[in-house]
């Protein structure tokens, strides 16, 4: 069984390499702020030294949503692209965040207080994700080819930004300022005192995650086979679909929509391990995807002095052109 | 054991009809019968994909319809024609989802459970193939290894849909001497639709033929010929 042993040598990296580079990434901002500053601002906060509050309030939210935002889309992609049987699947490309867009857009427009707090927006966001989901998983047991479930995602994304686009020439100003600050997207708008509420979902997502492992392992053999071997495919299919959107909505709901993370993250993670054990594919994907995010961010944030690229743009970049190399090894 | 008693099987009105008959553990039966006949429809009424549309079905003289369908893959395991191809599935991998109807709520695999496994794997000389992927077997291969999953399923009832359709005359024979040698050595009941016909008749292998003017089914034991097949499988070749 040198196989297992190869993957847990890699989850063993990825976890020491996981620290390191989200301390880096706490110390490569502009203000200087050292490791002491950030004890005091968790453990010793003082709310009259601007070292603590740029630690507590910006820093330290930042990093874990980097953290977060890499695990959760990763894992959601890996949802997707296990239950579609699709290599090219993911929140994005399939259009739930779209669905998180347009419901939290909608909401906002309403006017209703409730729905432009924080609360609002997120339990909006976790709906239109699970809503759309759900479009999606119709359409997919209508599908044959891999390519054509992309193109409906694709669809459904311009229908969805077109729609947001008439609700917002229909809305007040203030609600638009709302909405548009929202949908910019970013990793820095999250503050201290949401960061555990966050943290928590999460945290029961990636529990509920382990416990779809064995339905997930055994679907990559085809919906057919698993019914055989005991598989209830209907459950599982708006369990995992469940999960995806809880993922998905959560990142879209604080730090807007993300693109091809969760697409090529799982992807990378299967050709470096050769698996299809799934427990083994969940950890290193949200592993990858929380490191690679965070790189991005280290980035982001060292050519922040001379322009100011948002992630969404950054992770486009790079995911953009692995998507057509996984198209060009897969698909062709 | 299956006993079927008076079955009718199709998917909105009745394809075939069957008399009572019983399949015994320890035999191997060849399911023989023209194309479109319904041999699909009948192998997925008693593994349970299908309700049927009259009769009833007992699997170890238990009513099929009352086993949940979570619990049937410990009564019976089905070989679908199609072979899935994963990258990056080894074969041991793929063989070890035969256990998952055995395995906890996590699919872990215990010490049993990678015994039974590897002793399958010896029992049908593929121990060469375990670390490969199972996107990169050939034919041959792909039957044998589909084999060995159901036989980890360890369940006293093996069908097999067409195993030996796009085989060469080397792997039909392997395949077919194989599904035997499980049936007898391990005292299964395996069933096995099949249109080769030369390699299954003498072989001690009892017949299920689907007559094709009449769209019944019934046993015909070990000293069937091909002639006999012919006369009731494909009588409108003959005349």
């Amino acid at each position: 069984m040198h196989q297992t042993k190869k993957h847990s040598v890699f989850i063993i990296v990825l976890l020491l390499a996981l620290p390191f580079v989200a301390g880096v990434h706490l110390i490569v901002g502009q203000i200087d702020i050292d490791f002491s500053d950030y004890w005091n601002a968790l453990f010793n906060f003082d709310g009259t030294n601007s070292y603590d509050i740029i630690a507590r309030e910006i820093r330290i939210p930042r990093m874990t949503m980097a953290i977060l935002t890499g695990a959760s889309l990763s894992i959601a992609g890996l949802l997707m692209q296990t239950l579609f049987n699709n290599p090219l699947a993911g929140p994005y490309v399939l259009g739930i965040n779209s669905g998180a867009s347009l419901f939290v857009a909608f909401s906002i427009m309403t006017g209703i207080p409730f729905f432009t707090s924080t609360l609002g927006i997120t339990a909006n966001a976790l709906i239109g994700a699970f809503v759309f989901g759900l479009i999606i998983l119709f359409f997919s047991r209508f599908l044959r080819a891999q390519i054509s479930l992309l193109l409906v995602g694709l669809m459904l994304g311009s229908f969805t930004s077109a729609l947001v686009s008439i609700a917002q020439t229909v809305s007040q100003a203030d609600e638009l300022k709302v909405y548009t600050l929202w949908a910019l997207g970013s990793l820095q708008k999250v503050e201290f005192q949401h960061l555990m509420p966050i943290l928590g979902v999460f945290m029961v997502g990636i529990v509920l995650t382990f416990f779809v492992a064995k339905s997930l392992n055994i679907l990559v053999i085809g919906e057919e086979n698993a019914k055989l071997l005991g598989v209830n495919i209907k459950r599982a299919r708006l369990f995992i679909i469940a999960l995806t959107a809880l993922f998905t909505g959560l990142i879209t709901a604080f730090c807007g929509p993300i693109a091809f993370v969760g697409l090529a993250v799982p992807n990378l993670v299967r050709m470096i391990l050769k698996t299809q054990s799934h427990v083994t594919l969940i950890i290193s994907s949200a592993l990858v995807g929380a490191i690679f995010i965070l790189l991005c961010d280290i980035c982001i944030q060292l050519i922040e002095p001379h322009f100011l690229i948002p992630i969404n743009i950054f992770t486009s970049l790079i995911g953009a052109p692995f998507v057509v190399f996984i198209i060009l090894k897969k698909l062709r | 054991m299956i006993r079927i008693e008076q079955l009718k099987v199709g998917y909105h009105s009745a394809l075939l009809s069957f008399p009572s008959i019983e399949l015994k553990q320890g035999e191997m039966y060849a399911l023989v019968g023209r194309n479109g006949i319904g041999k699909s429809t009948f192998l997925k009424t008693i593994t349970g994909q299908l309700a049927p549309i009259e009769g009833i079905v007992f699997m170890n003289s238990r009513n099929i319809a009352t086993i949940p369908f979570n619990a049937l893959p410990r009564f019976v395991s089905y070989v679908n024609a199609r072979f899935p191809l994963v990258d990056f599935l080894s074969v041991h991998s793929f063989i070890a989802l035969g256990r998952s109807p055995y395995t906890n709520l996590l699919g872990k695999l215990n010490s049993d459970d990678l015994d039974i496994i590897s002793s399958v794997i010896k029992q049908l000389n593929i121990t060469h193939l375990k670390d490969r992927f199972t996107s990169e077997l050939s034919d041959g291969e792909r039957q044998l290894v589909a084999i060995a999953k159901a036989v980890v399923q360890q369940t006293d009832i093996i069908v097999l849909d067409e195993p030996t359709a796009f085989l060469d005359y080397a792997n039909k024979e392997e395949v077919l001497n194989q599904l035997t040698s499980i049936a007898k050595a391990m005292n299964k009941c395996v069933i096995v639709a099949t249109h080769d016909i030369d390699l299954v008749v003498n072989k001690g292998i009892q017949f299920l033929l689907i007559d094709e003017t009449l769209k019944t089914g019934n046993i015909y034991d070990t000293t069937t010929t091909k002639v006999d097949i012919l006369a009731t499988c494909f009588k409108s070749m003959h005349v």
